[in-house]
């Protein structure tokens, strides 16, 4: 009797912690991956897109998080998770100036291992400025989201209404401005606006115009602003802002707000990223839905239009519990496919060449037709492991010539005083 | 009967010892190590350029570079003068608040709500809201400016009128915690002097003159130390409302430290800078304690 209810208790035990294992092997086949993304570079696409993933990945669930609006936020939240060594995160959404930074700190997991004997084919994949700006000292670092330049958005009916022509030049760009404004007589529009804030943006207000003057931040292999090109883009602004053409509270002005005022229909001209073209055709709340145009940038009168290069990479945290699952995660979401979504779905630009010719691409943005050549001479901005220094020192500087603080000398000397210890 | 202790003494005296021993050691771990830390750290190289795991020596390296750095200055500059400006404003406008909500109101509550709410706001949030009051087409204040038949002002854009506006908010949010520390030092005073002095013919400004405001002493200084140092610390309001800008002309000490470190990960130089604001507290700490023992001293 008693060796029969030891017998009848112990199959009991065993069964129950066979069901408590093939519980726990049924969890183990589901994993989470957390990727993290900012707030601009709509999360909500990015569910959208995520979702699919999941369908054809029944084991995996995706979970996003959303962290601040200007690049500078995101990476100052991700400074203090990443310093910690936090698991939290497998894939980190991070802006194109940051590849060198994650590459020195040992955030990001490089993915030449994963890549294995395709890498190359699958590099050679990516429009070029993708290709380099991920590989850092061989090793590639990230793989391409979406592809970004800043581009002239106006308002086609105003100008169309006032015989005024897209601008080619900074000076056609003033003078039509001026035009219009006068003509409209409406206190609540502004002629152009472009990031004044300290903020990231504000980089390529600066540079944008230097690029556009003959000039570069780094000449000779020496940092060097002190230079008429530098004047020259300062100028610019100050020029802008004698004329009236941009408001008063130009240091005050980040990159979304310069979004809402187009899409309020405050604003004649703006200077921006590619996502705001689907926000101002689609939103509920836009004014101005057909009736904005988009060109490349002007230059000045007799020198090269320039442009800033953007966009946002896929990298798989150093820190992650799940790296193979997280890179397939990335693979995915840096492929031709996810691309297209994107581009119709928010119009981020594709860092695949060829998506820019697809009909249905095309047919969401018909001005991504000419938005490939500008893409591709897009320039990029310093490449350094102190990349926040490097930026917050052109920013603050840039904001205070826009706020009237500091005169183009002073902000400009004060730059060169500076720049070479953040670039050391 | 000092230096000879009985065995019984001994023991208490070691029991005491004993007892002390658990907070020595949370403060040990909590005070005296991160300071360590940082005191080691501000003599060594520690940013994004050193790889992990190496941190070269620097010696006093990082302090030359402050005592170089225009932006140090600029932000001890700023930081000296919201002391010089908020400390007082935030003393003279909670004295107001405080002599106010000790009239005898029947209804007290609403008062007192009033004097709890700005203090029991978290911090940024104030800077937030300030921020819209200030901001250039939908800030109230700008309404007001335009329906008085001005041009709008750029509140947060230029940079007088920037720190003005962030003086502005310190004030406000800092001088309900001086009208609860003032109030309850105006509670002690006794009624009887004011009945004697309403006897003796005195008028209402010689009462706060005479009375009040000698019997007040203690208090003020108690808010005044605490309010200067929170004051050397300022950081959230001007990082909510004005991130510093325009240019640095609203950055503090400790906003740059913060960006030093967090947004820089420059935990060498940072570090160098947080050992010279603490230096700052410090020297600002001991002229007021030296101050008030003068006081205390003196017949």
């Amino acid at each position: 009797m008693a060796n029969r209810r030891i017998a009848s208790r112990l199959v009991g035990t065993v069964s129950a912690l066979a069901v408590a294992l093939a519980a726990g092997a049924a969890l183990a086949q589901q994993t989470t991956l957390r990727i993290f993304t900012g707030g601009q570079q709509r999360p909500d696409v990015m569910r959208q897109i995520v979702d699919v993933y999941q369908q054809r990945n029944p084991g995996v669930k995706v979970e996003i998080e959303v962290g601040g609006a200007t690049s500078e936020q995101q990476q100052q939240y991700l400074n203090t998770v990443l310093s910690a060594k936090d698991t939290a995160l497998d894939v980190v959404l991070i802006d194109v100036i940051r590849p060198a930074q994650w590459a020195t700190q040992g955030w990001a997991e490089p993915l030449d291992g994963y890549l294995g004997a395709e890498r190359d084919a699958v590099m050679a994949r990516y429009l070029p400025a993708y290709r380099e700006a991920n590989v850092v000292d061989g090793k590639v670092m990230a793989l391409p989201y979406f592809a970004d330049a800043q581009f002239l958005y106006y308002r086609k009916d105003l100008l169309a209404k006032h015989g005024v022509e897209p601008p080619a030049n900074w000076e056609a760009l003033i003078e039509g401005a001026r035009k219009v404004l006068a003509a409209e007589g409406n206190a609540n529009l502004a002629g152009f606006q472009t990031a004044g804030a300290p903020i990231e943006g504000t980089v390529c207000t600066f540079l944008v115009p230097l690029w556009g003057a003959g000039g570069a931040l780094v000449e000779g292999g020496r940092v060097n602003v002190a230079t008429p090109a530098a004047q020259r883009a300062l100028k610019l602004w100050s020029d802008m802002r004698a004329a009236n053409v941009t408001p008063p509270n130009l240091a005050e002005i980040v990159t979304d707000r310069i979004r809402l005022n187009l899409q309020a229909g405050n604003l004649l001209y703006a200077m921006n990223w590619g996502y705001v073209w689907n926000r101002v055709e689609n939103d509920a709340d836009s004014q101005v839905k057909g009736r904005i145009g988009v060109v490349p940038l002007p230059g000045f009168v007799g020198g090269q239009p320039a442009t800033c290069i953007g966009g946002w990479q896929l990298a798989v945290s150093a820190f992650s519990k799940s790296k193979e699952e997280a890179v397939k995660l990335v693979r995915f979401l840096s492929s031709p496919e996810v691309s297209k979504m994107q581009a119709i779905f928010a119009s981020h630009l594709p860092v695949f060449p060829e998506v820019y010719d697809d009909a249905e691409v095309l047919k969401a943005n018909p001005w991504f037709k000419d938005a490939l050549p500008v893409v591709k001479t897009a320039r990029s901005r310093p490449v350094s492991p102190r990349y926040p220094e490097v930026s917050d020192i052109i920013r603050t500087n840039v904001n205070a010539f826009l706020a009237g603080t500091k005169t183009a000398e002073q902000a400009l000397g004060d730059m060169n005083g500076r720049l070479p210890r953040a670039m050391r | 009967m000092a230096g000879r202790l009985g065995p019984l003494e001994r023991g208490e005296r070691l029991l005491g010892f004993a007892m002390l021993t658990p907070a020595a050691l949370l403060l040990g771990l909590v005070v005296v190590y991160p300071v360590w830390r940082l005191l080691v750290s501000s003599f060594h190289q520690l940013d994004q350029g050193t790889r992990a795991g190496t941190a070269p020596f620097v010696g006093f390296e990082n302090y030359a570079y402050a005592f170089a750095d225009d932006r140090f200055w600029g932000a001890t500059l700023n930081t000296l003068l919201f002391v010089v400006i908020t400390v007082p404003g935030a003393v003279v406008v909670g004295l107001g608040l405080a002599l106010l909500a000790n009239l005898p109101f029947r209804v007290k509550w609403p008062v007192r709500l009033g004097l709890l709410l700005p203090w029991a706001l978290p911090v940024v949030f104030a800077g937030l809201i300030f921020r819209w009051f200030f901001e250039y087409r939908q800030g109230i204040v700008n309404d007001v400016v335009v329906a008085l038949g001005f041009e709008p002002l750029q509140w947060l854009s230029r940079p007088g009128l920037a720190f003005f506006a962030v003086c502005l908010a310190i004030v406000w949010k800092t001088s309900s915690f001086v009208a609860l520390v003032l109030l309850a030092g105006l509670q002690t005073i006794p009624r009887e002097l004011y009945e004697a002095a309403e006897v003796d013919g005195a008028t209402r400004w010689q009462r706060f003159w005479r009375i009040t405001l000698p019997l007040l002493r203690p208090a003020i200084v108690v808010a005044l130390i605490f309010r200067t140092i929170t004051a050397i610390q300022t950081f959230d309001i001007p990082y909510a409302m004005t991130g510093g800008g325009p240019g640095d002309s609203t950055e503090t000490l400790a906003m740059y430290i913060h960006k030093t470190t967090i947004d820089f990960l420059d935990f060498g130089y940072g570090s160098a800078l947080a050992v010279l604001m603490f230096a700052l507290s410090a020297v600002a700490t001991s002229v007021y304690l030296r101050h008030t023992r003068r006081r205390e001293d003196a017949p």
